[in-house]
C-alpha cells in the first residue's frame, strides 16, 4: 500500500519541479522532384539509438507553481525578464486563465461551506422525521434515500443536467411561473446547480448516520426528561442533540474531506466553463493540455490544501487512538 | 388529542414523500425519457405520456458495443473487490490485534491517504505507467483502484475486527490452531457480515470511479461510467439519448444492490471510518 500510494505522491512532487520536452533538431531537407530541387528547413524530433524520441528533462524549480498560481503573468507581460526557454517547450500563457488555481480553490471552498450546513440540517431533519413514522414505512424511506448517495456520481450529475436542460422538466415548471432561465448558460446558476447536486448527493449519508445515532439515544434519559416536564423541543435540545454531537462532528469532517474532492458535477454540469474545482483542474491540465508536469504542480498545491483541512481530523483520530478507541 | 396526532403524522408522511420524490426524481425521469425518442424526451410542453421505444438501448448496447464496457466493468470491479478484500482482511486483522506504535502510525497514514484527492496521484500514475509501458491494462487499473481503496478497506475491516473479542483467537490457539488457521477457520466465519459490507463498499468505489477509469485506459477498455462521459457534451440528439439509456443501465445494478443489501450498506455507513 505504501508503495502504491506514497511513491506516486513522491513522484508527483518530483514531477512538479521538472519539465520535459521532446528534443528537436533543425534539419534541412532536400526534396528532389521532376519539378526541381528545393530545400526545406524543418524541425524534427531527435531519435535515440533505440528508435524512440529523445526528450530533454530539466529542473524548472517553481516555474509551474507560479504558472498555476498565476504569479507568472506579470513576468510574461514584462517580456524579457522571463528566462529564455532552453528546452523549446512552447508554452503559451493565457492571461484569462492565469489565476487558475486560486479560482478553482475559491469555488471548491465555496462549494464546501455552502453545502455543509444544508447537509447537516436536512440530514438531521430527515432522520428525525423517519424516526417518527411507523416501523413498516422506514425501510422504504431508507432504501429510496440511499439512491442519490450510492449512484455513480457521473450518472447522478448527468441526470440532474438532463432535468435542468433546456426543454427539460425543471425549466418547464419554472416557465409556468414566468421564470425562464438557461441553467448552464450563466456562471451563478451553473454554480448553484453544482451545489444543489452536492446537497442531493450527500444528504442521504448524513441522514443514515443521524438515524442510526437516534436509535442509540438512551430511552431512560428521554423518559426522565419527560417526567421532569420537558416538552418535545426541550427533550430534543437538551437530551438528543448533545448525544448526537459527536456524529455532527463526524459528518462535518467527512463531508469537508469529500467536498474538497468535488469533481464529477463540475465536469458534467459546466465542463469547466464557468467554474473549476481543484481536482478538475489537475484532470484538465493532464488530459487537455497534456502536461503532467504542470498537472503535478496543481496536484501538489491540492495536497497542501487538503493538509490544512486534515489537521482537525488527524487531531481527533489521534485523541481517539490514545484513549484506546 | 387523537385528531391532531393523526394530522401531524399525515403531514410528516407528506414531507417525507416530498423528499422521496426529490431523491428519486432525477433517476426516475432519466429512466422515463430513456424509453423515448428525442422529440418526446425534451419537448415543450413536457409530455407525460409518450410512445415507448427501446431503440436507445438497442443502439447503445448492440450497435455501440456497450456490452464491452459492461464486461470491462465486471472485470475491473471483480478484480478490485477480490484483491482489496484479501489484502484488507489480513491487514485489518493484524492491525486490530497488534497494539504497538507502528500500527497506530500505519492507520494514521492510511487515513491521510484516504482523504487525499485522487487527482493528486494521477499525473504520476500517468507518467510512471507510460514509462513502464503498462498504461492501458486492466491489471494496472485494478492495481490503482485497489491502492486507492485500500486505506478505506483497512479502516473499515479493522473496526469490524476490533469488535470480535480477542478471547476467540486465544481459544482457537489453545485448541491447537496455528495463527493462520485461527484466522481462516474461526475469525473469518464470524467476520463474514463485515467482509460482505466492506466488499460492497469497495465494489461501489470501483464501480463508481470515473477519474481513474477514464484517464488510465483507452476507449476499448473503459468501464461503463467512463464510456458514458461522451454523453456529457453530446449535441447530437441520438447520441444524447444513448447517453440517457447508458446512465440508466449503469444505475440498474446499483438499485438492485440497494434493495438486496440495504441493511449492510446502512451498517457500513454507520461503522465510523466510512464513506470514500
Amino acid at each position: 500500500m505504501m508503495l502504491l500510494l506514497a511513491l506516486p505522491l513522491a513522484v508527483t512532487f518530483y514531477l512538479s519541479v521538472r519539465s520535459c520536452a521532446l528534443q528537436m533538431e533543425v534539419v534541412t531537407v532536400t526534396e528532389s522532384s521532376p519539378f526541381g530541387t528545393k530545400e526545406v528547413v524543418t524541425q524534427r524530433a531527435v531519435l535515440g539509438p533505440d528508435g524512440r524520441a529523445l526528450s530533454v528533462c530539466r529542473f524548472v524549480g517553481l516555474e509551474y507553481f507560479r504558472k498555476v498560481l498565476g504569479l507568472d503573468a506579470a513576468a510574461v507581460q514584462a517580456g524579457s525578464s522571463a528566462p529564455p526557454d532552453a528546452g523549446g517547450a512552447a508554452e503559451a500563457v493565457e492571461p484569462e486563465r492565469a489565476t487558475e488555481f486560486m479560482g478553482a480553490l475559491r469555488f471548491t471552498l465555496l462549494y464546501t461551506f455552502a453545502t455543509t450546513p444544508f447537509v447537516l440540517l436536512l440530514g438531521f431533519a430527515l432522520a428525525l422525521g423517519v424516526n417518527q413514522v411507523g416501523q413498516r414505512w422506514r425501510p422504504m424511506y431508507i432504501s429510496a434515500s440511499l439512491l442519490p448517495f450510492i449512484i455513480t456520481p457521473v450518472v447522478g450529475a448527468l441526470a440532474i443536467k438532463w432535468l435542468f436542460r433546456d426543454n427539460g422538466l425543471v425549466p418547464y415548471f419554472l416557465s409556468q411561473f414566468g421564470i425562464s432561465l438557461f441553467w448552464m448558460a450563466q456562471a451563478w446558476s451553473a454554480r448553484l446547480l453544482i451545489i444543489l447536486y452536492g446537497i442531493w448527493h450527500v444528504v442521504p449519508f448524513a441522514f443514515i448516520v443521524f438515524y442510526a445515532g437516534l436509535q442509540s439515544v438512551p430511552q431512560d434519559s428521554l423518559e426522565a426528561a419527560r417526567i421532569d416536564g420537558a416538552n418535545s423541543w426541550q427533550r430534543l435540545w437538551y437530551v438528543t442533540l448533545p448525544h448526537l454531537a459527536p456524529l455532527f462532528v463526524f459528518v462535518t469532517l467527512i463531508h469537508l474531506m469529500d467536498a474538497y474532492r468535488v469533481f464529477e458535477p463540475v465536469m458534467v454540469l459546466t465542463q469547466g466553463a464557468f467554474t473549476t474545482s481543484v481536482q478538475y483542474l489537475t484532470y484538465y491540465i493532464l488530459m487537455q493540455e497534456n502536461n503532467p508536469y504542470k498537472a503535478s504542480a496543481a496536484a501538489v498545491l491540492t495536497t497542501a490544501g487538503i493538509a490544512v483541512l486534515l489537521v482537525p481530523l488527524l487531531v481527533r483520530t489521534w485523541k481517539e487512538q490514545r484513549r484506546g478507541g | 388529542m387523537r385528531q391532531p396526532a393523526r394530522v401531524w403524522s399525515l403531514l410528516l408522511h407528506l414531507v417525507l414523500l416530498g423528499w422521496l420524490l426529490l431523491a428519486c426524481l432525477p433517476i426516475v425521469w432519466a429512466a422515463v425519457i430513456s424509453l423515448r425518442q428525442y422529440v418526446d424526451a425534451f419537448s415543450v410542453p413536457v409530455k407525460w405520456l409518450a410512445p415507448v421505444t427501446f431503440e436507445n438501448y438497442s443502439r447503445l448496447w448492440i450497435d455501440k458495443g456497450f456490452y464491452r464496457n459492461f464486461l470491462n466493468t465486471v472485470i475491473v470491479t471483480v478484480g478490485t473487490v477480490s484483491v482489496s478484500l484479501t489484502v484488507g482482511c489480513l491487514a485489518g486483522y493484524a492491525l486490530s490485534r497488534y497494539r504497538g506504535a507502528v500500527g497506530f502510525w500505519l492507520l494514521l497514514t492510511a487515513l491521510v491517504f484516504r482523504s487525499l484527492p485522487h487527482s493528486t496521484l494521477l499525473p504520476s500514475f500517468y507518467v510512471m505507467f507510460d514509462a513502464l509501458g503498462i498504461r492501458n491494462e486492466f491489471f494496472t487499473l485494478i492495481l490503482v483502484l485497489v491502492a486507492i481503496n485500500q486505506p478505506f478497506t483497512i479502516w473499515m475491516l479493522r473496526s469490524f475486527f476490533v469488535n470480535i473479542p480477542q478471547e476467540l483467537d486465544e481459544a482457537a490457539l489453545v485448541d491447537g490452531c496455528s495463527r493462520f488457521q485461527a484466522f481462516r477457520r474461526v475469525i473469518i466465519p464470524v467476520m463474514w457480515p463485515g467482509v460482505v459490507t466492506t466488499g460492497l463498499f469497495s465494489f461501489l468505489l470501483a464501480y463508481n470511479d470515473f477519474l481513474l477509469s477514464s484517464s488510465l485506459v483507452n476507449a476499448e477498455r473503459m468501464t461503463m461510467p467512463a464510456a458514458i462521459a461522451n454523453a456529457i457534451s453530446a449535441d447530437s440528439e441520438a447520441f444524447l439519448m444513448q447517453g440517457v439509456a447508458g446512465a440508466v443501465s449503469i444505475t440498474i445494478p446499483l438499485i438492485i444492490l440497494v434493495v438486496l443489501f440495504q441493511r449492510q450498506i446502512v451498517s457500513g455507513l454507520t461503522q465510523g471510518a466510512v464513506k470514500g
